[in-house]
């Protein structure tokens, strides 16, 4: 299970993340980002809720950072501890912004 | 549903039926209703009509019978009033005849000699003859008038023989002597046959003519002698002024009184009725219309009855026209007219009842017309019944048959339609339109619907098969996938069997039938050992397609003998070339130099991997990790080195382990891991993966596997092994 949830301001998107980012739940951020990065420069992806975060998620995140590289800028904000190992391990730590 | 002569009992045919009867019931039961209603309506009107037509008839006819009779009864009563003062008109005349000739008499006495006079004599009854009568005490030889008075003799003698009406003339004298005509003289005699006397002055119509001093009628009287009612008729004679004589006549009485009594016909009659108001003559012989010649006889003038007494003093006065009287508890039309010579009045009576005779006859007739006719009506009545009956039972009988032949027609094409769709089976065959379903109703309809709908069934089960075909062949090829996926990786243990220097064992369960997860291991050359376990983005059939690409780079640039940092740096560069789809892969890479111990590794983010020495225990090697291969390009990676002694073992694992959850969604976690692990340090490769297996079942338990699940244990056992 995963709740999306979009606050856009200009050119400034915050989506906040709730649940599991996983193989079931990853198409759905993927569509939701797809339609609503256009003409986004500041991109905020809050982890709060965020429980867990597989490797499709990360894929997900990672095409959200290649998007952002070339309009912007992405950050990843209130990551928990899990999550932060999962980044740490991957090597995701190295590409993101987390704040 | 029962079937009896190929009716269904509570089928569509027998509801129609019963449709159609209740219909029928209800609309005779209806039309009986109303014909009772309008048959009891109209013999009410028929009765309230002949009972209107009765009164009409009795009024009408009352009211013409009454005209009829006015008119009738008025010419009649003054016919006969007319008739009876006739008579004593005649009687008057006479009467005055009379007077006028003794007037003359007397007045010239010296004129006439004395005429001889005899007292009645017994032969001389029966025939008319001049007899003296006188007073007591009174001798008619005495008298100076008797002798005069008798020259009347003669004319006395013409007077009564000219008259049927009287029975009796005389000449009364002032003196007590009357001089009288007649045919009963032996009633003036007694029985010794000498002369009665007579009160002569002392008579009514002697003292009335006195005092009237003019003529006049006495009252009806009874004869002093015979006993007979009598009426006289009187006049006085005068001589110088002075009374001498009275000369009168005898009214023959029953002459009147027959012809009163000849009036009386059936329920009408006439009386007559004096100036008194007194009834005179009368057919009567009782009620307030007897006639009665006593002086107590009740005065109709002064009648309790007032409309007869009104009746009565107007008849005596003037013609009363047709009245309406009851008398006596009947009801009589009445009708008076005067008789002025008296001054009495003759009453034609008619009892009303008599009158009403042809009214109740005719309407007895009308009855038995009325009758007659109810009785025709009644007969015609029955017959109609009787006729609405029999043609009810036939129309019910045809409406009914008329039902079941419709009700078949509906229902025929719904059972032909049953026993097609019973007849279906298997997927080739279908329902069709056919002729008998074309009944341009919902039966129609009906049957194009199931046309359509089993045109779509079958349509749908060929599409059904022809996927579940396509999904087998995908299971098929799948399940094929599975075996060469599974069969590209050594799966062959032990793998090495010539080489005693480690033992290594490894297994890939993928959650689905193929999976991104993959290890392999393989001699670079004698003396290097390349291990590596990766995990690819995602899960599935992308992933093992990308799995397999990725497995192939990486051992060929392994194979080429770059160190390992340098092979994830070749296969990152190889893959992002062409990875439109943005997948990934984590490698744990290390080379193994196997008469050293020293092993070379290279992490593209990757689990840690996990390590024991000899007489140590499992503990996560927390190395230097790079980005995952394929998710940039150009990425750097570090290597490190670790120096394996004899008895070392080495845990590779994808995070298919750790990240196994169970039911409460809880994770199986690294923490549980290595103290699986650690729980038996001393087993070999494949009992360690079997125990770390175990764990991962016993955590997750009924929890659907949702990783791939990948792991590969190694154990140094150094050049002395």
């Amino acid at each position: 299970m995963l709740t999306i949830n979009k606050t856009e301001t200009d050119s400034e998107l915050t989506v906040t993340l709730a649940g599991r980012l996983d193989t079931t739940t990853a198409p759905e951020l993927e569509k939701e980002l797809k339609t609503s990065l256009d003409g986004v420069t500041a991109l905020t992806i809050d982890m709060t809720e965020l429980e867990y975060i597989s490797s499709a998620g990360l894929r997900v995140l990672l095409s959200a950072q290649k998007v952002m590289n070339k309009q912007g800028e992405m950050k990843v904000t209130h990551v928990g501890e899990t999550i932060m190992e999962i980044f740490e391990v991957t090597g995701f730590s190295d590409i993101l912004t987390i704040v | 549903m029962r079937i009896i002569r190929g009716i269904k009992l509570g089928g569509l045919q027998q509801k129609i039926f019963n449709l159609m009867l209740i219909f029928i019931v209800a609309l005779v039961g209806a039309f009986v209703a109303v014909s009772l209603y309008q048959q009891a309506h109209l013999s009410g009107i028929v009765e309230e009509a002949s009972r209107e037509q009765q009164a009409s008839i009795e009024e009408v006819s009352e009211e013409t019978m009454k005209a009829v009779l006015e008119t009738g009864m008025t010419r009649t009563t003054a016919l006969q009033a007319y008739i009876a003062d006739d008579l004593f008109g005649d009687v008057r005349s006479d009467v005055l005849t009379l007077q006028a000739f003794a007037t003359e008499l007397f007045e010239h006495a010296e004129r006439f000699p004395d005429h001889p006079f005899s007292p009645p004599l017994q032969e001389n009854d029966g025939a008319p003859s001049v007899y003296v009568l006188h007073e007591p005490g009174v001798d008619p030889h005495d008298s100076e008038l008797l002798g005069l008075a008798a020259n009347m003799s003669e004319i006395l003698l013409a007077s009564f023989s000219s008259s049927d009406k009287l029975s009796g003339c005389f000449v009364g004298t002032a003196d007590g002597n009357l001089l009288a005509v007649s045919d009963r003289s032996a009633s003036c005699l007694s029985a010794d046959g000498t002369p009665l006397t007579l009160d002569v002055r002392s008579r009514p119509w002697y003292r009335q003519a006195a005092e009237a001093g003019a003529l006049t009628f006495t009252g009806v009287e009874v004869d002093s002698y015979t006993g007979v009612a009598t009426l006289e008729c009187a006049a006085p004679v005068y001589r110088d002024g002075e009374l001498v004589a009275v000369v009168g006549a005898d009214i023959f009485l029953t002459a009147i009184s027959d012809y009163v009594d000849n009036t009386a016909t059936e329920g009408g009659f006439v009386c007559v009725v004096n100036e008194d108001g007194k009834i005179l003559f009368s057919p009567q012989k009782d009620g307030t219309f007897c006639a009665k010649f006593s002086d107590s006889a009740p005065d109709l003038r002064e009648s309790e009855n007032t409309a007869l007494a009104a009746f009565i003093t107007q008849a005596l006065a003037g013609n009363t026209g047709l009245k309406t009287i009851a008398v006596d508890g009947k009801e009589y039309y009445l009708i008076g007219a005067p008789m002025d010579t008296v001054g009495w009045a003759a009453i034609s009576a008619v009892d009303k009842e008599i009158t009403r005779q042809p009214t109740a006859a005719m309407l007895a007739n009308y009855d038995e017309i009325n009758a007659e006719s109810a009785l025709t009506y009644q007969d015609g009545a029955k017959h109609s019944i009787q006729t609405f009956i029999v043609l009810t039972v036939i129309l019910v009988l045809l409406a009914l048959v008329g039902a079941l032949v419709v009700a078949q027609r509906i229902v025929k094409p719904i059972e032909h339609m049953t026993r097609r769709i019973n007849s279906l089976s298997g997927s080739d065959s279908v329902f069709e339109m056919e002729q008998v379903y074309r009944t341009d109703d919902e039966i129609e309809i009906l049957a194009e619907s199931f046309a359509s709908l089993s045109k779509k069934t079958r349509d749908y089960i060929q599409q059904i098969t022809e996927i579940t075909a396509e999904k087998e062949r995908i299971g098929t090829e799948l399940a094929l996938a599975t075996r060469i996926q599974a069969d590209m990786l050594p799966n062959i243990f032990p793998a090495f069997p010539e080489r005693v220097e480690f033992d290594i064992y490894a297994s890939m369960d993928p959650a689905k039938e193929v999976g991104g997860d993959f290890y392999d291991f393989f001699l670079v050359d004698d003396d290097h050992l390349c291990m590596l376990i990766a995990d690819v983005s995602g899960k599935g059939v992308p992933a093992a397609l990308f799995m397999m690409a990725s497995r192939i780079i990486l051992a060929s640039n392994a194979k080429q003998g770059k160190s390992p940092a340098a092979i994830l740096e070749s296969t990152n560069e190889t893959i992002c070339q062409n990875n439109r789809e943005e997948m990934f892969v984590t490698v744990w890479l290390g080379i193994l130099e196997i008469s050293t111990g020293r092993l070379t590794a290279a992490n593209a983010g990757h689990e840690y991997p996990v390590l024991m020495q000899p007489d140590g225990k499992f503990e996560l090697v927390k190395d230097k990790h790079g980005f995952v291969i394929g998710g940039m390009e150009g990425i750097r990676y570090k290597e490190y080195e670790l120096t394996l002694t004899p008895g070392s073992k080495l845990f590779l694992y994808t995070d298919g382990v750790p990240e196994a959850t169970n039911t409460e969604g809880e994770l199986f976690g690294t923490e549980r891991m290595l103290a699986a692990l650690n729980e038996k340090t001393s087993a070999r490769p494949e009992e360690m993966l079997k125990n770390m297996r175990r764990a991962v079942d016993g955590f997750v338990k009924d929890a659907e596997q949702f990783d791939d699940l990948t792991m590969l244990g190694f154990e140094f056992k150094g050049t002395r092994g």
